[in-house]
């Protein structure tokens, strides 16, 4: 111990920071200690309390110390979620390496990268490497890539709780794999904020028996302020997705009192509406003012970046594309715009403000519609109870691993029985079967089921070496272009007619404009001139109407920690406590919920019917988050189409669902308890899985990740249409002619693991069993339905023979589109 | 398989819709389709997306039916007969059509009909650029050359979406029919459904397993 106390190496680093007036933090010295003793581990430390240089100084500090134990080449590898992150983390890196004089070279590559520095960096690596899961696996999937990091020393994963619980977590624990099999000494370092599984996140990342696994945590406290806006009166609030433009007047003091504002919206789309709005209110605004989301050219938001950073913007409307990163030092107020579904999301945006350790951190909560307050009143309960959201990893992702597999197949090739073993040594893939690694072998060589009917196929062949390869090179081609396991939606790219790009537009949006409409993108107004090649292009536009896109990814579920809270605060709207501004605030809109419907008590559950010329509704609120809401809803939906065939569309949002109808529903006070009954609910739940679309959707994800669909690239030529085909046609295709396909089996575990969450389900109808039904019969919509009514997702359900209902659509004077 | 039919009249010819994707056109005694995508499961097969072959079986199995039920002497396929570059499922449709003595088959070129003159009279297909048959012309895609006379084509995959009361939505594959022009479903059920284009007026003759319903 002592030993490393009066290092050389640690006495160079605590200079250095003495020079600059700093003294390490406790934990940072603690990560440079166990380093030193040969420890991989997890950091656990809010944003802004100097997390990066725990991790990356550690290595320096045993390099200064032993550099004999270091070869020329890759040292350290930086695995971070995001691209953004990258540059300015390198910047931070090399500064530090000048100063102290060491010799390093910091290098980023990503998606952004351009050839010549890759083809550079692949004859001769840098000492430090900053990339992306997504960028690991491309480069596994290159020939001779081992060279490259037989040597490396340590691996760090920094923002692991956004990797945990998505597929790209999976992508960072096979890559994790990968490396330690080329370089088997490697320590690996994961940095983490607060979640609500740490344990958990710490045996994902670092599964490895032969691994001495530490945790350290920084003490260290963020001081948080929430402050909700409210409106003048409640009636100017404007319901679900509409932006309460009204509160304008509300926000552009509170922009004019600070430094620098980062103003948070949920979707790309509210972001160019408030940017729109907010240079509407104040002209003089203009140039001080920008917005910020992943759909802007890469270069402006560069721009935009550095201009936070140097404090010459005073506001910058963003999207979760700000929630990382380093410190934007000038940055000393947070606004959020609608509710951010989840506390830890919550925290971590207000962490934006104050960066520095000792600063107050500050956030302003703007709702977009009444029933936000209730969150906001949730989010502070929850915040005082220090209740933080699990983040639940991923298993068993069989599309993750063909794609591995047929990676490494293209890269270096493989050996089956050692793959197998080594992949089931990562947690993801634990309970992998020997059948199931069968299936996934025979899918990449053979296709699928029976031999004869893929004859042609021959993506993966056995090689004389006994290893498996990929011998066709635009098979090796299409696979390096397909490589990740971020789905986005088919994005076209967005130029001027004169040349000039703007930014990236889904096709969904672009295919419902003509030419010579006008929309907004990075707050210019633009005029649609044509598609080309996956490319929009668009001319400047005087239009003063114009439609602002819409994104479809980018809405989040309500977490199930959040909904819990609200059930509680919502029965407290009533009679709110003297403390609680927000429920005080909404107590007029409580009110007539409770007078022409009733607010659901913490002991009760609500129903409501309504009749309109839409057709026949019914609402029920479990406040259970959307997700749940969305299985619970066809659950309601195959259960009440037992008593009779009917046709549902299926709306949810976070607090509960609309079953619509053309028929009246069958529904009373008599039968209500049966169909919320407890009995027999997984049986039934499964069956309205398999009626329901969920699978289907699910599928998309599992199609692309697998190579099964060709994603096409925005703004190419070759779009490779003679490939293309939807997720949706080979879902209906596998179902048909291979049931047992594990890809397929794979979309309703899916459904079952990430929506389901049986346990939360059985729950709820544990409670819901306990509680007393309340069926309430609407002339209109209230004000818990109403935001169901205007926006929400929807699906369809349907026991109906396929006839009849058309029949009866064209007599309803049916409309074509 | 359930062969529903409906008779509709243009320019004094009676042409016979069916549920399965195909006219009959009883004065020339020819099935019209279009649109069979032959070749695209092993397409993706050779590009390492593996696809069942059942889908062209199945496909192929419906054309025999319709062949034999009417007993068409002539199949007139508006374009895009063959999907890609020539392979295995190319050979199982000259296997295919060998099983019928004399079953003329001509083939409008659509743009995913790429295999030389040589493979096509391997083939025994006749293949036309558009094909005058009074009072129509056949060919692959619509176009405005031809003002005066009807055509009958193929290219769109159309579609029909219908919105009902409650928000109901349902997408059918259909036959659109306008003053001048007939576009016929996609054969292949390997295919996606759009439902964007339509012609101006056309009326569409929407169809499921057991019925055609007509939307004007």
């Amino acid at each position: 111990m002592s030993q490393f106390r009066d290092s050389d190496g640690l006495s160079i680093i605590n200079n250095w920071m003495a020079e600059k007036g700093h003294a390490p933090f406790p934990f940072q010295l603690q990560t440079w200690q166990r380093y030193a003793n040969g420890y991989s581990g997890m950091v656990i430390a809010p944003t802004g309390f100097g997390k990066t240089f725990s991790v990356f100084l550690a290595v320096v500090i045993d390099y200064l110390n032993e550099p004999k134990k270091y070869p020329t080449g890759l040292k350290l590898l930086w695995i971070s979620p995001l691209r953004s992150l990258a540059k300015d983390l390198a910047k931070a890196m090399t500064e530090a390496v000048d100063d102290i004089g060491l010799d390093w070279s910091v290098q980023v590559r990503n998606g952004d990268t351009p050839t010549a520095t890759r083809r550079k960096q692949e004859r001769l690596m840098p000492d430090v490497l900053l990339t992306t899961p997504e960028t690991m696996h491309l480069l596994f999937s290159q020939k001779k890539n081992s060279r490259w990091f037989k040597n490396i020393k340590c691996v760090a994963v920094d923002e692991w709780h956004e990797l945990l619980g998505n597929k790209r977590g999976v992508l960072t624990e096979l890559a994790i794999s990968q490396l330690r099999h080329y370089a088997p000494k490697l320590r690996v370092w994961g940095i983490t904020a607060t979640i609500g599984n740490l344990e958990e996140a710490k045996s994902v990342l670092l599964p490895h028996r032969d691994l001495k696994v530490t945790q350290i945590t920084a003490k260290q406290k963020k001081k948080l302020d929430i402050i909700s806006v409210l409106p003048d009166e409640i009636e100017v609030l404007p319901w679900a997705g509409h932006l309460g433009a009204k509160m304008v007047d509300k926000i552009l003091p509170i922009i004019a009192s600070n430094t620098t504002t980062l103003i948070f919206t949920n979707t790309r789309g509210q972001a160019e509406l408030w940017y729109q709005v907010l240079l509407n209110a104040q002209p003089d605004l203009a140039g001080l003012l920008a917005i910020h989301h992943g759909s802007i050219d890469k270069k402006l938001r560069n721009w935009i970046e550095d201009n936070i950073a140097s404090g010459y913007l005073k506001a910058v409307v963003c999207t979760s594309s700000l929630d990382l990163g380093v410190d934007f030092k000038p940055v000393d107020c947070v606004i959020q715009i609608g509710s951010v579904k989840g506390i830890a999301r919550f925290m971590q945006r207000a962490g934006r403000s104050g960066h520095s350790p000792f600063e107050r951190s500050k956030i302003y909560f703007v709702p977009t519609h009444s029933l936000e307050l209730v969150e906001v009143s949730a989010l502070k309960e929850a915040i005082k109870d220090k209740q933080m959201e699990s983040r639940d990893p991923m298993v068993l992702t069989i599309d993750v691993l063909v794609q591995f597999m047929v990676t490494l197949a293209v890269g270096e090739g493989f050996d089956a029985e050692e793959l197998f073993k080594r992949v089931k040594s990562v947690y993801a893939f634990h309970y992998l079967t020997e059948d199931d690694w069968r299936w996934c072998l025979q899918f990449i060589t053979k296709g699928g089921k029976t031999l004869s009917s893929y004859e042609e196929f021959h993506k993966v062949v056995l090689d004389d070496d006994g290893t498996y390869k990929v011998k066709s090179r635009r098979i090796s081609m299409l696979h390096r272009m397909n490589i990740g396991a971020i789905v986005s939606e088919v994005n076209l790219k967005v130029k001027y007619f004169s040349g000039g790009y703007i930014g990236m537009i889904e096709e969904f949006f672009v295919s419902k404009l003509k030419p010579g409409e006008s929309f907004i993108l990075a707050g210019r107004v633009l005029e649609l001139v044509q598609i080309k090649d996956m490319t929009v292009l668009v001319r400047r536009s005087k239009a003063k109407k114009a439609v602002s896109p819409s994104w479809l990814g980018g809405r989040l579920p309500l977490t199930s920690h959040l909904s819990h809270y609200l059930r509680l605060k919502l029965s407290d709207a009533l009679e709110p406590g003297r403390l609680e501004r927000e429920l005080r605030f909404l107590n007029p809109l409580v009110s007539r919920q409770d007078s022409h419907s009733h607010i659901p008590k913490a002991d009760e559950f609500l129903v409501e019917l309504i009749e309109t010329k839409d057709g026949h509704h019914l609402f029920m609120y479990p406040f259970e988050g959307r997700l749940v809401h969305e299985v619970f809803s066809a659950l309601m939906a195959y259960r009440i189409s037992k008593l009779k065939p009917l046709t549902f569309t299926i709306a949810m949002n976070d607090y509960g669902f609309e079953l619509l109808s053309d028929q009246p529903i069958p529904i009373s006070k008599e039968n209500i308890e049966a169909l919320l009954s407890k009995e027999s609910l997984m049986d039934d739940v499964i069956a309205s899985i398999n009626a329901s679309e969920m699978a289907s959707r699910k599928f998309r994800d599992i199609a692309v990740i697998a190579g099964l669909v060709v994603q096409s690239q925005p703004g190419t030529r070759k779009n490779n249409k003679s490939l293309q085909s939807s997720s949706g046609l080979i879902f209906r295709v596998l179902e048909d002619y291979e049931p047992d396909n594990l890809l397929l089996r794979q979309a309703y575990t899916e459904v079952f693991n990430q929506q389901l969450e049986e346990a939360r389900l059985q729950k709820a109808f544990e409670r819901i069993s306990n509680s007393k039904i309340i069926v309430k019969r609407a002339k209109s919509f209230t004000p818990l339905s109403f935001p169901l009514k205007v926006d929400s997702l929807r699906g369809t359900m349907s026991n109906e023979n396929l006839d009849k209902r058309i029949q009866r659509i064209k007599e309803q004077a049916f409309k074509i589109d | 398989m359930n062969i529903v039919t409906e008779h509709i009249t243009i320019k004094n010819e009676v042409l016979t819709l069916t549920n399965q994707r195909a006219i009959y056109w009883d004065s020339q005694k020819a099935l019209i389709l279009s649109d069979v995508h032959i070749g695209k499961t092993a397409h993706f097969r050779r590009h390492g997306i593996p696809m069942p072959d059942d889908i062209l079986q199945k496909d192929l199995e419906r054309l025999q039916q319709l062949v034999t039920h009417f007993k068409a002497e002539q199949l007139l396929i508006v374009g895009d007969l063959f999907h890609a570059e020539f392979n295995i499922d190319m050979s199982t449709f000259k296997n295919w059509h060998s099983q019928f003595e004399d079953l003329q088959l001509v083939l409008i070129r659509g743009n995913h009909d790429s295999l030389s003159k040589r493979l096509m009279d391997d083939f025994n297909i006749r293949v036309e650029t558009a094909l005058v048959s009074e009072p129509f012309i056949f060919i692959h895609e619509h176009s405005a050359k031809y003002p005066e006379t009807f055509t009958i084509s193929g290219h769109t995959h159309p579609g029909v979406l219908i919105k009902g009361k409650g928000k109901q939505k349902l997408k059918l594959p259909c036959y659109q029919v306008a003053s001048n022009q007939l576009i016929l479903p996609a054969f292949s059920l390997f295919t996606g459904l759009n439902t964007k284009s339509k012609p101006d007026g056309a009326v569409c003759y929407a169809f499921t397993d057991s019925s055609i319903f007509k939307f004007e």
